[in-house]
C-alpha cells in the first residue's frame, strides 16, 4: 500500500529577494567601520586589513567596535554609529 | 486538516523509511515515517493549527510552523502527547536570551540540554532517575530528539553547513531530561525560575557534554562540593563564564536534604570555590600574556553570578555519582530559558 509522507524542510520562499546595500566603486575618501566579533586576535585581523584599506586603496578613517558575543548581531548602537560615521563596513566571522 | 507541506510517495513502510534516509531528513537512526494521519494527531494532541508559527529564528529567516514541529516530532517516534514538550523547547531556543544562531553554529559544538518540570513530566514517564542521561525511555529520548531534527530539518542546522561543530557530543542525538521532584532536596527548578508548582516547564541550555563526578568519601555538602568544584575550575567553561548545570543523584541529595542546604547554598559554595586567578589562567593559556605578580591575586569567577549554576536533582538512587555540565560559550553569547509547556 503507498505511503505518502510530508517534508519537514521548509517550504521554498516564492520572490524573495535580498536587497544588497550599494557597493561603492572606490574607498577613496571613504571612512572604514570595523565590527570586531570578540574572538582573539579579531581586533588585529581588522586592525591590519583597515590599514591596508588606508594605505593601499586610500580610505581615510576607521573606527572599530566590539559585538557582546560572536553569535549575536551587533547591538543597535553600533549598527546606529556605523550609519552616522561610516561608509563601508567591514565585518566577517573568523576561528 | 490541510497540511501545507510537499509530500511524497512510497510504495511501504520500509521504502518510506529509506525515502527519509535519502531525503536526509534523520539524524542517521532510522525514523518513523511521517503520514498525515500521524501529523495530525501530534497537532490534535497539543491543539495547534498546521499554520500556527512556533519561533520565527532572525538570523536564518526561518518560520518554524506547527506543522513542522510536529512532522519532526512524529520523524522522532514521538507519541502525540509529547507534542506540547517538543512545541514550548523550540520556543525556548528562540528565545533570543537562548541566542539560537550562537550555539547552533558554532565549532564549540553544544547540544540543547533539556530539563522538564511539573506533573506532565509524571503523566509521559520522563526518566529522572536511573541511567539518567542514557537510553532507555521513550519520553526522553524521542523528545530531545523531535528537538534536534527540528533544528537540522526545518531550521537548517546540518552538519558542516550551519552547524560547524568541531566535534559535537552525543547529546546531539537527544539530551532531556526529568527532575526528580519527589526526593529533590529543593523547590523544582521551574519554581525557582518563577513558574508555579503546578505549572509544566521546560528549561533549555546550550550544552557541552556530561561530566560526571564521583565522591564516596563525604557526607556534608562541603565535601561532596569539593570534589565538583575542583573538577569545574577547570573545565571547559573556564575563562568564558557560561553557565553550567549541577546534577545532583540519589545519594548527593540526600546529603544536601540532611544537611539542610538550599540551592542557593549550592551555588554560593560553587561560585566561591571555583575561582581562579588570572595568572594559573594565563599559565594554561586560557588566558593571554604573561602572568605577573598583581595576577596571582586577581581572582575570577567561573560563571558571572550564583544563579548561573542551574543546580537540579535526578539521577539514580544508588551511588555516589553527580555530574556538571558546562555551558557553550559565554553567558553573553546563551542563556538558559524556561518556557510553560502549554496543554492548550
Amino acid at each position: 500500500m503507498t505511503v505518502q509522507i510530508f517534508d519537514p524542510t521548509p517550504e521554498p520562499k516564492k520572490d524573495r529577494h535580498i536587497a544588497y546595500a550599494p557597493r561603492p566603486t572606490s574607498l577613496a575618501g571613504l571612512r572604514i567601520g570595523l565590527v570586531d566579533n570578540s574572538k582573539f586576535n579579531s581586533d588585529q585581523l581588522l586592525l591590519r586589513i583597515a590599514g591596508l584599506l588606508e594605505r593601499d586603496y586610500g580610505a581615510k578613517t576607521h573606527i572599530m567596535r566590539r559585538k557582546r558575543s560572536a553569535g549575536v548581531p551587533p547591538s543597535q548602537e553600533i549598527v546606529d554609529e556605523f550609519k552616522a560615521s561610516c561608509d563601508v563596513v567591514v565585518a566577517g566571522v573568523g576561528d | 486538516m490541510q497540511l501545507k507541506s510537499r509530500h511524497y510517495d512510497a510504495p511501504d513502510i520500509s521504502e518510506a523509511m529509506e525515502l527519509c534516509y535519502a531525503k536526509g531528513w534523520t539524524d542517521g537512526l532510522p525514523v518513523v515515517p511521517p503520514t498525515a494521519e500521524r501529523i495530525a494527531a501530534m497537532l490534535k494532541a497539543a491543539e495547534l493549527e498546521p499554520d500556527t508559527q512556533i519561533a520565527f529564528i532572525e538570523n536564518r529567516q526561518v518560520s518554524v510552523t506547527a506543522e513542522k514541529v510536529a512532522i519532526n516530532s512524529v520523524l522522532a517516534g514521538c507519541k502525540p502527547e509529547y507534542m506540547p514538550v517538543v512545541v514550548a523547547a523550540i520556543e525556548a531556543i528562540a528565545d533570543p536570551l537562548y541566542g539560537y544562531h550562537g550555539p547552533a553554529t558554532s565549532t564549540g559544538g553544544s547540544a540543547v540540554f533539556m530539563v522538564v518540570n511539573g506533573p506532565i513530566a509524571r503523566e509521559l514517564d520522563m526518566n529522572c532517575g536511573d541511567n539518567l542521561f542514557g537510553p532507555g525511555w521513550r519520553a526522553n529520548a524521542t523528545i530531545g530528539r523531535a528537538v534536534r531534527l527540528v533544528m537540522r530539518n526545518t531550521i537548517g542546522t546540518l552538519p558542516g553547513v550551519l552547524d560547524r561543530s568541531s566535534l559535537g557530543h552525543p547529546g546531539k542525538y537527544t539530551f532531556c531530561i526529568a527532575e526528580n521532584e519527589t526526593d529533590s532536596p529543593w523547590p523544582p527548578l521551574h519554581v525557582e525560575r518563577g513558574f508555579k508548582r503546578e505549572q509544566n516547564a521546560v528549561t533549555v541550555m546550550a550544552a557541552l557534554g556530561v561530566h560526571q563526578f564521583s565522591n564516596g568519601l563525604s557526607s556534608t555538602p562541603e565535601g561532596v562540593l569539593a570534589t565538583a568544584c575542583a573538577q569545574m575550575r577547570i573545565s571547559a567553561g573556564t575563562a568564558r563564564q557560561p553557565q553550567y548545570a549541577l546534577v545532583f543523584a540519589g545519594e548527593h541529595m540526600a546529603i544536601m536534604t540532611k544537611a539542610g542546604w538550599t540551592r542557593d547554598d549550592v551555588a554560593r559554595f560553587c561560585l566561591e570555590h571555583t575561582q581562579i586567578s588570572l595568572a594559573e589562567l594565563k599559565r594554561i593559556k586560557l588566558k593571554d600574556g604573561e602572568a605577573d605578580a598583581e595576577d596571582e591575586t586577581h581572582m575570577m569567577s567561573l560563571v558571572q553570578t550564583p544563579q548561573d549554576f542551574l543546580v537540579i536533582a535526578a539521577g539514580g538512587r544508588a551511588g555516589v555519582q553527580s555530574a556538571y555540565i558546562p555551558g557553550w560559550g559565554g553567558k553573553a553569547g546563551s542563556q538558559s530559558v524556561t518556557k510553560e509547556i502549554r496543554q492548550r
